[in-house]
């Protein structure tokens, strides 16, 4: 098509084609990163955390009474829990994936190692943790009732026997061969013996680095006169017994706060808060961004073909068909907005490096979003055109003739 | 000549009300965009005591593992060791100096129609009170006795005061916490914080302190911190092991009231480590850290990234939206040289046709910035709907209104003045035949 | 009331240098109303401008009611633009936003005139016209015919010395240019003093005194008004001035 005559026109209004060619730019430069950062925060949250978050739920028991005795306390109320219909299994916990507080340490293959091998966050369960939690033994055993042992805050961890999860084990062991092997919490013996490998369990922070290093401890350890239950319900089951479990437990012993009542799936949504809010504002800002750079190009559109009205019906009387009238408008946005694009590919790149640079754990733009962006534009830009341009083809020949 | 300027300004927008509603919604979507992200930004890490920020340091010492630094960037733990606080205290060699730690505790109270609660509070030393200034309702804080007698005596929140005695003074009345009765010695007034910046090793945002009793009188109960606890070695068994431990979970504030006082302090603590490392603790380098309370916050990055990124990204909005109002005032002004070629023939000189369009642009600025405003308490609306945390902080503030307006205006003149500039430079002649 | 002596415009682009007035000098006198005449290019348009101060001029010399207009800075110019001279164009030149009184007041607004005077005068301008009753009329609603007639009001409420005209009937039936041209003659009558740029002979033949320009010179023109003495065509001298003693 008649590219160079409207190259040349359009350089005669050379600022009103720099205005929509640098808004291109800049949209694409925002749009293209802002979309990458919500597909990074969606790729994120999509993370399974390893156990059923959908039947599962968490609360927690404070006694203040004089004489309350944490220890039989949880195993009454253990029992209670256990025994509702509809409760598939119970344990008590001290934390849970999505939870973000919990115990971390580091494990080391040797005494007085200087270095952990491997940090990991610890879950103190009994023998009903990896059924409540719901994962799946691959390799080795479960924990046996007489392993569960009472702790204490105040003393030292250090349990005969741990059930990690796959990535601590291929962490810890790399040739795949961690069960019976044995593993320091501390820079002296005693060791702990790997009995059974999960497939999958998270940390409970989900900003962590290692969140994939979990390893469950078969203990009780109360913090304080606190203890906390983790049940896991038949499906659709779950709200019920949460009022359930929470009437019941508080009702079995007075002398206690029975609260923090919270599904794993209310857990999921706090823990991905920021990142679900910063998705939505990315969201809309590009939303935002591209209903005003179309707003742009239709009113830039508009005023270019209402100035050359004239013009227009000068060519439609000199044999210019509707049809190459709305080609050339289309040409014309076609050209300004690869211009932009142009320029605003490198404007993407420098945001995406400043991005980086500044952010931690943030990943250099992947080229693929560019040409995704530049056809993006092409169509807005197009189809943004395509009403003013369909007017220009509507104007009558007879315009050329008319004297003002 | 201004009302006339006005005038004209507002019939030729009037003229063309689907550009000028484009600019209008353009201006104030940008300016919305902007604002709301700013003004997060803004009161997130605005200072909490501009008067005295300069004077609070919080006191950083590396008592931590000689292979393995607390934080990757080499920064000391971000809390202290119950040992250390200690000797910092009774060394008292600040003007004032606390040390503190959070705590959750189950309230039981004497009204048998409250059912026992959970509630947060901390226990600290009388000093705080003194350093961070909370406005007391009823009575004051407990004194620097009652620190070293381990008395059992308590300062209530306003909002647990409401709860528990309807808002009624309860000085000199028993609260009962955890099996342990205290004396309330004070109510505090509406403390309002949009950090709790004081404890930000716990989240900067969470629930404010609802009671406050002695740090000595907590130890004495062998009461844990229920915030964070950092160990890099297993601490032996018992309380007392794990009083002595190398753990930190406590955090230590003094403030210093003179520049010259913190050049003493920093060789005090310099000196104190030095001492300590003869004993063979802090085997890592000397590395103290005495960073005022602004310091302290952009340390602890009370302004999220994610918050710099959505203002970053905020005002490019804006850039684009500014682009844009720019090229359709240009559209708009420059299907006018007709007129303004013929105000020119008519007498009207340069400036008269300069100011009859700027006043034009900032009329769309002004009508932008308005309506960007409503649209700024939406967006901060949405953002306190969005960030549960963020509800102290997403709100206009005064200052943030007028930055606003001004803004919207600045940037419509802004984007008004090329357009405007290109307009009076018409020709008077030119134009006139057609 | 308007003097040219030695008068030249040229325009310069990047490629080439046009020479649109040269040496070109003339006298208009109080009263007077004078058509300019010439061929499509002659500098007709360019000479208006200038003399309506809507163009700076090259070289030689310009003086209107006595003032040098040489140098003036912009704002001086379009003041005295405001209060001496009124403008007659050929297509109207109304403002279409805005009605047939807010037209008439748009050169009194700049004269800075206050709210009272300026209705004064627009009604008296429109009374004159015979346009009073369509104050209120958009540009628009009304015939050429009538929208000239507003123009001349706004060109006649300031109460200028000079009316510069600009082939003021060219986009009008004969008709109705020849109300336009009866009502130049009735405000010339009155002491305006007209300067109407023309091409079309018959209604040059109505003014007092004809120019002829060519080429950016003054090539033919009538030494005194017709008035007073017959018309003296023609001159030998191709540097002719129309100086008058």
């Amino acid at each position: 098509m008649e590219i160079r005559p409207i190259m040349s026109a359009l350089m005669r209004s050379k600022v009103s084609m720099i205005l929509i060619g640098l808004q291109v730019a800049l949209t694409l430069a925002i749009v293209c990163n802002a979309l990458f950062i919500i597909v990074e925060r969606a790729h994120l949250m999509n993370r399974p955390s390893g156990m059923n978050e959908s039947d599962t739920f968490v609360f927690g028991s404070n006694g203040f009474s004089e004489g309350f005795e944490p220890y039989s306390v949880m195993q009454s109320d253990l029992a209670l829990l256990r025994g509702l219909p509809g409760v598939v299994d119970a344990t008590t916990t001290n934390s849970t994936p999505l939870s973000g507080g919990g115990w971390s340490t580091g494990i080391s293959l040797a005494p007085k190692q200087k270095t952990p091998t491997a940090d990991t966050t610890l879950y103190f369960v009994d023998a009903h943790g990896v059924n409540t939690f719901d994962t799946h033994l691959i390799a080795g055993r479960n924990f046996k009732p007489e392993e569960i042992t009472q702790m204490d805050q105040g003393l030292r961890i250090q349990p005969s026997v741990v059930i990690v999860t796959k990535a601590l084990a291929d962490k810890l062991f790399p040739d795949g061969n961690a069960i019976g092997k044995s593993i320091y919490m501390d820079e002296d013996p005693p060791t702990s013996t790997i009995v059974g490998i999960i497939d999958k369990l998270q940390e409970p922070w989900v900003s962590s680095k290692d969140i994939e290093n979990t390893l469950l401890v078969p203990g009780y350890i109360p913090y304080g006169k606190f203890t906390r239950y983790l049940v896991r319900t038949e499906p659709g089951r779950r709200d019920e017994l949460m009022k359930e479990a929470e009437q019941k437990v508080g009702a079995a012993n007075t002398g206690r706060i029975v609260g923090k009542m919270r599904s794993m799936e209310q857990l999921r949504h706090e823990a991905y808060a920021n990142d679900r809010a910063m998705m939505i504002i990315l969201s809309v800002v590009i939303f935002c961004l591209l209903t005003i750079t179309a707003l742009g190009i239709v009113g830039m559109a508009s005023f270019w073909v209402a100035q050359r009205t004239k013009q227009i019906g000068t060519r439609r009387a000199l044999g210019a068909s509707r049809g190459a009238i709305l080609r050339y408008f289309l040409t014309e946005n076609f050209l300004i907005t690869t211009g932009g694009l142009i320029l605003g590919g490198v404007l993407t790149y420098g945001l995406s490096l400043w991005l980086l640079a500044n952010t931690d754990g943030a990943h250099l733009l992947p080229w693929y979003y560019v040409p995704m962006g530049f056809l993006c534009l092409w169509v807005l830009g197009q189809i943004a055109v395509l009403g003013p341009a369909t007017r220009a083809s509507r104007v009558a020949p007879a315009v050329a003739t008319r004297s003002v | 000549m201004f009302g006339y300027y006005l005038e004209l300004g507002l019939r030729s927008l009037r003229r063309n009300p689907v550009l000028t509603a484009l600019m209008v919604i353009g201006i104030a979507t940008g300016i919305a965009a902007s604002m709301t992200t700013l003004t997060v930004m803004y009161l997130l890490g605005n200072d909490p005591i501009p008067w005295k920020s300069s004077k609070l340091h919080y006191v950083q010492m590396d008592n931590w593992d000689v292979n393995n630094p607390y934080g990757s960037d080499g920064k000391p733990p971000d809390q202290v060791t119950y040992e250390d606080a200690q000797a910092l205290m009774q060394a008292a060699k600040a003007d004032k100096q606390a040390a503190m730690f959070k705590i959750s505790l189950p309230i039981q109270p004497e009204n048998k129609e409250l059912k026992p609660f959970q509630s947060l509070g901390r226990a600290t030393y009388s000093d705080f009170f003194g350093m961070f200034e909370p406005p007391f309702r009823y009575g004051s804080p407990w004194n620097h006795d009652q620190d070293k007698e381990h008395a059992r005596v308590i300062v209530l929140g306003k909002d647990l005061n409401e709860k528990l005695f309807g808002g009624q003074d309860s000085t000199g009345k028993t609260l009962r916490i955890n099996g342990t009765d205290y004396s309330i010695v004070g109510v505090l007034d509406d403390w309002k914080l949009r950090t709790r910046y004081y404890d930000l090793t716990n989240g900067a945002f969470s629930d404010p302190d609802e009671f406050f009793f002695p740090y000595t009188t907590a130890i004495d109960l062998k009461q844990r911190s229920s915030g964070n606890n950092s160990c890099f070695k297993t601490p032996g068994d018992g309380w007392d092991a794990y009083l002595q431990s190398d753990c930190v979970w406590q955090q230590m504030w003094v403030q210093l009231d003179s520049p010259a006082r913190l050049a003493e302090y920093q060789s005090f603590l310099d000196n104190y480590v030095n001492e300590q490392k003869k004993l063979g603790r802090f085997a890592r380098p000397l590395n103290n850290h005495l960073l005022n309370v602004t310091q302290w916050m952009k340390d602890q990055k009370v302004v999220s990234r994610d918050v710099e990124v959505q203002t970053g990204l905020g005002f490019a909005f804006l850039i684009v939206c500014l682009v844009n109002t720019i090229g359709l005032l240009l559209a708009k002004f420059t299907r006018k040289s007709g007129e303004i070629g013929l105000r020119r023939a008519l007498g009207a000189s340069k400036r008269d046709v300069f100011t009859q369009f700027l006043i034009e642009s900032g009329v769309v600025g002004l009508s932008g910035g308005l309506l960007g405003l409503i649209l700024t308490g939406f967006g901060l609306l949405a953002v306190r709907a969005l960030y549960e945390e963020y509800k102290t902080v997403a709100q206009l503030d005064w200052s943030m209104i007028a930055v606003t307006i001004v803004l919207a205006v600045v940037s419509a003149l802004l984007a008004g003045l090329y357009p405007t500039w290109r307009a009076c430079s018409v020709q008077p002649a030119a134009q006139l035949k057609v | 009331m308007l003097k040219m002596s030695h008068l030249s415009k040229i325009y310069r682009t990047h490629m080439v240098e046009t020479h649109a007035l040269r040496d070109f000098s003339i006298h208009v006198r109080e009263g007077e109303f004078v058509a300019v005449t010439g061929p499509s290019g002659s500098g007709k348009t360019t000479f208006l401008n200038i003399a309506g101060l809507l163009e700076e001029f090259t070289g030689g010399e310009f003086f209107l009611d006595g003032v040098d207009v040489k140098g003036m800075n912009d704002n001086a110019r379009s003041k005295l633009r405001n209060e001496k001279i009124g403008f007659i164009f050929q297509s109207f030149n109304l403002i279409p936003d805005l009605n047939i009184a807010d037209n008439v007041d748009v050169p009194l607004r700049y004269r800075g005139f206050n709210g009272a005077e300026r209705k004064k005068r627009i009604d008296e301008a429109l009374t004159r016209v015979g346009l009073a009753s369509r104050m209120k009329h958009y540009p628009s609603e009304l015939s050429g015919g009538q929208q000239q007639r507003v123009a001349i009001a706004r060109a006649l409420a300031g109460s200028p010395r000079l009316l510069m005209a600009d082939e003021p009937t060219g986009n009008l039936d004969s008709l109705m240019a020849r109300g336009v041209m009866e009502l130049l003659e009735e405000i010339n009558r009155n002491g305006t003093t007209i300067v109407m740029v023309t091409h079309d002979p018959e209604l040059a033949a109505r003014a007092q005194r004809n120019v002829h320009v060519i080429d950016g010179q003054v090539t033919d023109f009538d030494e005194e008004p017709r008035l007073r003495e017959p018309g003296r065509k023609g001159t030998d001298d191709n540097h002719a001035e129309a100086t008058l003693a």
